[in-house]
Order: structure tokens, then C-alpha cells, then sequence
């Protein structure tokens, strides 16, 4: 959310929620299972839509949020499955386009992509965190 | 012992060998089961590209009903777009 805090006066922001990356009745994780993060892959919207309000509260997540329909259109125009970043410029052209995570999910590219954009001094580069959306705070 | 025996002996090393690497970098067999079934078909690097134009797709809000398209938030400053779940 650093990123957010840091440019959300320069630039819009939107999280899209999209299918889950680790459900318990797919792959799930042990860290999930330790943190009480334990959901179903979502079969309606209602249960999508109350999985994204969760992670909202949970987090108090201040970022704009959205929702990806049931048929995971945003998902599959975007390739973002299991979590992406992008950046679209004000004629909607698509000037950074991050790398699958979350191996290559480096939200500091994007910001480095920010501070070139406004011209802000560059911050030394912290390592990507993978993961959920909250992690688009380096 | 014919070659393809011996053929077969050193695939099945191989393969063993290899889900036994793929287990001690990712944690446990389970979670190579679980990369091989649900996250590797799912990977896909897409075909955008810098400089496309960002597909217009369609949203729903929190409440579940409304419903907005991207290019309704493009166009007044560079859009962060962000894809992520919970877990």
C-alpha cells in the first residue's frame, strides 16, 4: 500500500480481484492455513464478492477495488491469474506491463515506472513481496 | 536386460529426481502436485504488449451488482491496475 500512500495524488489506482490462487480445494498453502486464510475457489459471484469484502476488512484496504464476473474475463484479457500490475496512460495505452507472479510480481518496477513518470527521485529498490494485492507496496 | 528396460529404469530416475528437487525448493510434494495441476496450466503470459491498448473489460463492484468498464477510470491520470486474490 506504500505505492498507493505514495502516488494516489498523481495517479488512479484499481485492485481487481480475481479467481483465488490457492483455495483449499485446489493448491492450498500452509501459510494460508496458519494465517486463517482458508476459502473455497468461489463458484458464484456472491461468494467472490464476499471473499474481496473480507481481504477488504481484513486489511482495512484503502486501494479502489473491483471484481473480476464469473467468467474471469479481466483475467483472461489481462493474463493475470495469479497476480499482475499493470500501468495505463491517460489515452488507455498500456505503458507497464509487470511480469507474472509471483515470481516476476515486482511491484518496485512499477514505482520505478512512477517516479519517471513524475519525475520523483528514485528510491532504493526493496524486494518484491509475492502474493495478495497487499503487496503492491514497495 | 533389454534398452528399453534400462531406457525406463533411468526415466523414472530421472523424474523421480526431479519431483524430489522440485519438492525441497517449493516445500513438499504436495505443493509440486499442486504447481504441476493448478498453477502451471493457469500461467499464461498473454499476448499484450507496450503500447496496446488496454482491453476494455467489464467489472463488478463490491456490492456484487454495479457494474463499470476500465475505460470508465482511464483518462484523467495513469491507472495502477493491480491483479491479486486473497490467498
Amino acid at each position: 500500500m506504500n505505492l498507493y500512500n505514495d502516488y494516489k495524488d498523481r495517479a488512479d489506482f484499481l485492485t481487481v480481484y480475481i479467481r483465488e490462487a490457492h483455495p483449499l480445494d485446489e493448491w492450498q498453502m500452509k501459510s494460508n492455513v496458519d494465517q486463517g486464510v482458508c476459502y473455497a475457489q468461489p463458484h458464484s459471484t456472491e461468494q467472490r464478492v464476499a471473499i474481496a469484502n473480507d481481504f477488504i476488512q481484513r486489511f482495512h484496504f484503502p486501494v479502489p477495488f473491483a471484481v473480476d464476473d464469473m467468467h474471469d474475463i479481466a483475467d483472461h484479457a489481462y493474463s493475470a491469474w495469479p497476480e499482475r500490475i499493470y500501468i495505463i496512460d491517460e489515452q488507455g495505452k498500456i505503458v507497464y506491463r509487470g511480469g507474472i507472479g509471483p515470481f516476476n510480481y515486482h511491484p518496485p518496477e512499477a514505482r520505478a515506472w512512477l517516479e519517471k513518470r513524475f519525475n520523483v527521485t528514485p528510491t532504493p529498490t526493496t524486494s518484491a513481496a509475492n502474493g495478495h494485492p497487499t503487496n503492491a507496496a514497495n | 536386460m533389454r534398452w528399453w528396460k534400462w531406457t525406463a529404469i533411468i526415466l523414472i530416475a530421472v523424474l523421480a529426481c526431479g519431483y524430489g528437487a522440485l519438492s525441497y525448493m517449493m516445500g513438499g510434494p504436495r505443493d509440486v502436485y499442486g504447481f504441476l495441476r493448478y498453477a502451471l496450466p493457469q500461467w499464461r503470459d498473454g499476448k499484450l504488449k507496450l503500447g496496446d491498448t488496454a482491453p476494455n473489460v467489464r467489472l463488478l463492484a463490491l456490492d456484487g451488482q454495479t457494474t463499470f468498464h476500465l475505460s470508465d477510470r482511464i483518462g484523467q491520470r495513469p491507472l495502477v491496475l493491480v491483479f491479486g486474490s486473497y490467498t
